[in-house]
């Protein structure tokens, strides 16, 4: 089996980056963990020196999660390729399986599995994401939606030479990019089993969601200017490309509707109304349809 | 494991690659090319499959120069990064010097030569583009924009980039500008007057960088006020950092506006105005000195004696 690098990416958060690393030594035999200190202001480079198998990349100007992972990739020899993030677990043994599935399948380009959500205390909800595993040419899925949980991707650093690295303005939506480059060339797999703890942010962590409206308005903006011109999506019939951007847009405006709802519950307003902001750029139909949800749950 | 890794991005040039890569070849006695093609539509891929003792990457997708340089870079095993544009050239044997300083000086960061302007044909015009020889701290001339910047003349110690980052996509044509600042931020640099390429300038007409010039600047005067987010800078007081924004525009228009004196000769007048343009709206005042505006109503003026005094000779213009 070819070496693996699991590059963990992780900006002033050490009392989670252990948990991940050891998780990560665990999920394979043959690997190497790259820890990207993306510029970190606090102990996080002491708490490196004691994990003493990890390759630590100490980066001293702040690159965000795309570059200080692009930079986890200069940093790197495997011929196979994951993301971890500091705050989330990998199980163990879960990469071998999908690397073996990338052995065995030549022609597939990624590999990617179940994530378990859990939330900010630690604890396992009782969800898995994605619901559904696409498999095979999933471009027009994947579209539609970013189904690929980051940590649960495994992929050929080989893609990377036709497809280009991550894209660094892309802030949180820098793997999504990605995927969707890859899945324009390769086949994709799924292992139909859960591979890692995924740690969910609430609004009131700062993380993540904070920034859903942000997000989707830039995903949109890549969405128009990027993936509708890359070779393939420009060569389908018209209805396809009018079809990927309906279910873009019906999923973008749906996510952003449940964030507008959980923020309006943690009673975190002013997110809620950025939120909003973006939800009636992007769809001014949509606020409708979130006026009855509303009506819907407080009837309930 | 070569010490150093010659990056060439190249897309559509096939006719002018092989004698980049060759030039390449002689630079050194160790060195690794790695030719990125970007997507290349023509028989780029079949000149690059003839030529043996290259690494060949071909992106399926186009990602602008500074996104290849960025592959070419993964793909590098070198200690040592150089850039190659398709079109420039190593002179013979530069490689191995500047490789040679930069191993003898561990802390440095990168070590920068000076190139040969040439035309279209290769042909040296007799300008060099040097830096001043020094060596230690380049951050604030890199700032300012007072040092020749050319991928061309450089040797990178590929360190570094784990320090500052990769290139940046976003800012076309001033990547390298942006990556050397943050690099001399915190390594220093040792410059050496000594040629070591030719840079091969492009035409007016070749659309390859007629009017590019004033949109890089431009670009650069504005990229500028995001380097000053660097440590360095903000450690500054706002007077000084005043002065250096000062200093930066002023120099920015000077250079477009001596570069479009310089194209009046040639008849190339949308290169001047976009560059009179830019460089009155980076600093009006500057660019309506008495002595410019002079100068140039004197070069537009013979340039049009000579005209009408031709129109009655044989020439034909078309």
């Amino acid at each position: 089996m070819s070496l693996t690098s699991i590059i963990i990416t992780t900006h002033n958060r050490p009392k989670l980056l252990r948990r991940a690393v050891e998780s990560a030594f665990a999920a394979g035999t043959n690997l190497e963990v790259i820890v990207v200190d993306d510029a970190s202001t606090d102990e996080t480079a002491r708490v490196c020196r004691d994990l003493t198998r990890i390759k630590y990349v100490r980066v001293e100007r702040n690159q965000r999660v795309a570059g200080a992972r692009n930079l986890g990739l200069l940093a790197s020899s495997g011929q196979y390729i994951t993301f971890l993030d500091d705050d989330d677990v990998r199980f163990p043994g879960s990469l071998d399986r999908q690397i073996k599935l990338l052995e065995t399948n030549s022609e597939a380009g990624l590999v990617y599995g179940y994530a378990i959500l859990v939330d900010q205390s630690g604890a396992a909800t009782n969800q898995s994401y994605p619901r559904i595993c696409h498999q095979g040419d999933v471009l027009w899925e994947l579209l539609a939606q970013n189904f690929i949980p980051c940590g649960t991707a495994v992929f050929r650093r080989s893609c990377l030479d036709r497809v280009g690295l991550l894209d660094q303005r892309l802030a949180g939506i820098d793997d999504w990019d990605l995927w969707v480059r890859i899945a324009e060339l390769y086949s994709i797999m799924a292992l139909a089993e859960p591979v890692m703890c995924w740690r969910q942010s609430t609004p009131a962590s700062q993380q993540g969601t904070s920034a859903a409206g942000r997000i989707v308005l830039q995903s949109v903006q890549q969405f128009q200017e990027s993936w509708k011109n890359l070779p393939r999506v420009l060569s389908a019939s018209h209805e396809m490309k009018r079809r990927a951007w309906r279910r873009f847009s019906a999923n973008m405006s749906a996510h952003l509707s449940y964030e507008v709802l959980r923020a309006l519950r943690h009673r975190q307003l002013a997110q809620a109304t950025r939120n909003l902001f973006a939800l009636l750029r992007l769809s001014p139909a949509a606020m409708l349809r979130l006026l009855r949800i509303n009506n819907a749950h407080s009837a309930r | 494991m070569s010490s150093v890794s010659v990056i060439i991005p190249t897309c559509n040039r096939p006719q002018l690659l092989p004698r980049a890569i060759e030039s390449a070849r002689a630079a050194g006695t160790d060195v690794e090319i790695i030719v990125v093609d970007d997507a290349s539509q023509d028989k780029t891929a079949a000149v690059c499959a003839r030529l043996s003792g290259i690494k060949y990457i071909r992106l399926e997708r186009n990602q602008g120069v500074a996104g290849a340089r960025n592959v070419g870079i993964l793909a590098s095993s070198g200690e040592f990064v150089a850039f190659l544009d398709d079109d420039d050239l190593r002179l013979p044997g530069s490689l191995d010097w500047q490789v040679a300083t930069l191993a003898a000086a561990p802390e440095a960061g990168f070590v920068c030569g000076a190139m040969l302007i040439a035309d279209q044909n290769y042909q040296p015009t007799g300008e060099v583009s040097a830096p001043p020889e020094m060596c230690g701290d380049v951050f604030w001339q890199l700032l300012e924009l007072d040092f020749p910047v050319m991928p061309l003349s450089l040797v990178i110690r590929k360190q570094c980039f784990l320090s500052v980052g990769l290139l940046n996509r976003r800012i076309p044509g001033i990547d390298d500008w942006d990556i050397l600042v943050r690099i001399a931020e915190l390594f220093p640099a040792i410059t050496s007057a000594e040629p070591v390429g030719i840079y091969r300038q492009p035409a007016p007409y070749s659309g390859q960088g007629s009017s590019v010039q004033s949109d890089h600047l431009a670009c650069a005067a504005n990229h500028q006020l995001e380097l000053f987010e660097l440590p360095r800078v903000k450690t500054l007081s706002k007077s000084q950092r005043q002065a250096i924004r000062r200093r930066t525009i002023n120099r920015a228009a000077d250079t477009l506006l001596w570069g479009a004196w310089k194209s009046l000769p040639q008849k190339n007048f949308g290169f001047a105005v976009a560059n009179i343009a830019t460089a009155l709206r980076l600093n009006p005042f500057r660019a309506m000195r008495p002595a410019i505006v002079r100068r140039m109503g004197k070069t537009l003026s013979e340039r049009l004696r000579k005209r009408n005094s031709d129109s009655s000779g044989l020439t034909s213009p078309n």
